[in-house]
């Protein structure tokens, strides 16, 4: 969860061009599996969420391959069902963020002056920004279903989206075609169509993807505070009954119900990780001139 | 990353004419943008509430809940008493004029002032993300510098391979991760609490211990996190500095490896750290809300898990402004060392 960072340094940096291929191969078969998950997911769970499957605390076994929560609840069809709200999010998410850091950093970067300094400054306001404490606040105001919650994840984290995308559109219009295709008369909209927005497309997934990782990391953290939609089961919520029901490290029930949760949530951080390094490394050019 | 690519800091100097005026506006233009953002974070936390979904006499007002006051000239008494019934505008001015005085409101849940709740907090998180703060920047420093200077080797590879993974853990994994393995498995730590219940101390040292003692676990899982950010900032920053010219001239005058390492790269990887530093600030207290709420620690965190658990809008109202003040004051504070350290900022803004 890097939340708040300008400076997001290249990781991908020290990674040679085949291990970087590596990684990224890594992270979409890790990717892959959660997809399968959403999709089929209804199908692989043996019970529904919160149905009250068997006796409490059962350990694994039988039937319920990761034992029963204290209310009963199968664990295993709960860890299932958990990855929809997860991917669902990072995706809402993740797209939301790019696509209004898109539309703000575009803006400022073609009309420069005053509208520029005026958005650049408020880009400034939002990015320091407590943003864990609001995203709490708002949470608890709307209730914090998957889209209102991707929403208000877009409407805060935009900033660093916006300022990479505009910096890559202020070294655009400075090129030789953009500035013939000016000369010629062209106007701001046939510009950004033909020769702004499609340079940006590869930079915008660079930038989609660690959105989306964050967008995970913040959805499950909300669902730990009890923040998001009840009845639809998440990873986060699980971990926060785990540790709710304090006899949860004195027996063993923390085996199967509060590291599984954990688990299936860093490893799908970890493989958008690893999926945004490769692309980072492929498509921003900013790393591509540390890198070399 | 511009910075690193210009002489270091040392070798050049200030003009004697307007550098000082420029470096003023500077400072005051920092300033200004500061007070407004503090003044958007108050202002969203008195609109959001009024304008998101939600009401808080709701249950009074609307007939097919059990609570419905039929008689509307009660409703509107209840409106009035909680002032519902003025104008947004005379509403946010009492608002601000209350905050100034340090009035938070009263707690819901909790039954008391939400300003006596934070303070009682406050220490506590502070202690807590403070030096999760300290230690992070002082290991991921070092790190950083010794995996510059050892590029492309096992340690550097080794270095980022366990800082990319300790990064891609949420806090709250972390902190669980932690409390399983050195407090369950292995029980070497306290499971939870700043201090031992009722204990009475027989020095000043023994107090100081125990609070470290139990400070232990819940500051591994926050500075673990705060690592591979910094880490990063300052390898990249210090591999930079390592092709210049004046680290060829500080070579060839014979100076020690070690003070070109600190005095030469570290000064310069030091400028981007401190931003980092300042930002860091937010994403620290956002991370000690979770790990306090673990190990039950008694900061402002775990009154935030109460808060949002009771649906206490003063106290999650109480508590976004604190910690909106504090994040404020951490970031001005690093941006105007940044302006100590580096005497070509002031400069820079200027022209």
């Amino acid at each position: 969860m890097t939340a708040t960072t300008i400076a997001r340094p290249p990781a991908a940096a020290p990674l040679s061009g085949r291990r970087t291929t590596v990684a990224g191969a890594v992270g979409g078969l890790l990717l892959a599996v959660y997809v399968a998950l959403v999709l089929f997911g209804s199908r692989l769970a043996p019970f529904r969420a919160t149905e009250l499957a068997g006796a409490s605390l059962e350990p694994p076994g039988g039937e319920h391959l990761l034992g029963t929560n204290i209310l009963g609840q199968d664990l295993a069809s709960q860890l299932i069902l958990g990855a929809r709200a997860s991917l669902l999010v990072a995706l809402l998410a993740g797209a939301g963020t790019v696509l209004l850091g898109g539309v703000i950093g575009v803006l400022a970067g073609w009309f420069p002056g005053w509208f520029d300094s005026v958005l650049m400054r408020v880009t400034d306001l939002v990015l320091i920004l407590p943003k864990l404490p609001l995203l709490l606040l708002i949470g608890a105001l709307t209730g914090g279903s998957v889209l209102g919650l991707s929403l208000v994840i877009s409407l805060l984290f935009w900033p660093t989206a916006a300022r990479i995308l505009r910096s890559q559109v202020l070294s655009l219009r400075s090129r030789t075609h953009v500035r013939a295709a000016t000369g010629f008369g062209a106007g701001t909209w046939h510009q950004l169509r033909r020769h702004i927005l499609p340079d940006l497309g590869l930079l915008s997934v660079a930038e989609f993807i660690p959105a989306a990782g964050r967008a995970v990391g913040l959805q499950a953290g909300l669902a730990f505070f009890g923040v998001g939609d009840p009845t639809q089961p998440s990873w986060g919520a699980m971990i926060r009954d785990a540790i709710a029901f304090r006899g949860v490290f004195i027996t063993d029930a923390w085996k199967w119900w509060l590291a599984p949760p954990i688990v299936a949530l860093v490893l799908l951080i970890i493989a958008i990780t690893l999926l945004g390094t490769a692309a980072e490394r492929r498509f921003s050019p900013r790393v591509a001139r540390h890198s070399r | 990353m511009t910075q690193a690519l210009r002489p270091p800091a040392t070798l050049t100097t200030a003009p004697p004419d307007s550098g000082r005026g420029r470096r003023r506006a500077a400072y005051l233009r920092t300033v200004a943008l500061y007070v407004v953002t503090l003044w958007a974070a108050i202002t969203l936390t008195f609109l959001l509430p009024r304008f998101l979904p939600g009401d808080p006499l709701a249950a009074l007002n609307d007939p097919d809940s059990g609570t419905f006051v039929y008689d509307a000239q009660e409703r509107d008494k209840v409106a009035a008493y909680y002032g519902l019934d003025r104008p947004l505008v005379s509403q946010y001015g009492s608002y601000l004029s209350s905050l100034a005085k340090g009035d938070f409101g009263w707690s819901i849940s909790q039954n008391a002032a939400v300003s006596t709740l934070l303070r009682n907090r406050l220490p506590w998180t502070l202690l807590l993300t403070g030096s999760a703060l300290l230690l992070s920047s002082a290991v991921s420093f070092f790190a950083g510098l010794t995996a510059a200077w050892n590029r492309g080797r096992f340690a550097d590879r080794a270095l980022i391979a366990v800082l990319s993974v300790t990064r891609a853990i949420p806090e709250y994994a972390m902190a669980s991760g932690l409390l399983i393995l050195f407090a369950v498995t292995y029980p070497l730590f306290p499971q939870a609490g700043a201090h031992e219940a009722f204990a009475t101390y027989s020095s000043r040292w023994d107090q100081v211990s125990d609070i470290l003692f139990h400070l232990a676990l819940p500051l591994a899982a926050l500075t673990l996190g705060l690592l591979a950010n910094k880490f990063l900032i300052v390898r990249n920053t210090a591999i930079a500095t390592l092709g210049e010219d004046y680290m060829l001239l500080a070579r060839a005058k014979g100076l020690s490896r070690r003070r070109l390492k600190y005095r030469h790269s570290g000064r310069n990887a030091l400028l981007p750290f401190v931003t980092a530093l300042g930002i860091q600030s937010a994403f620290a207290l956002g991370g000690s809300v979770f790990v306090e709420t673990i190990f039950a620690y008694p900061g402002m965190g775990t009154l935030l898990e109460r808060a949002v658990f009771a649906r206490d809008y003063p106290l999650l109202q109480g508590y976004f402004v604190v910690i909106a003040v504090v994040v404020l004051v951490a970031n001005l504070l690093t941006e105007l060392t940044y302006t100590k350290l580096d005497p070509r900022v002031g400069r820079r803004v200027g022209g």
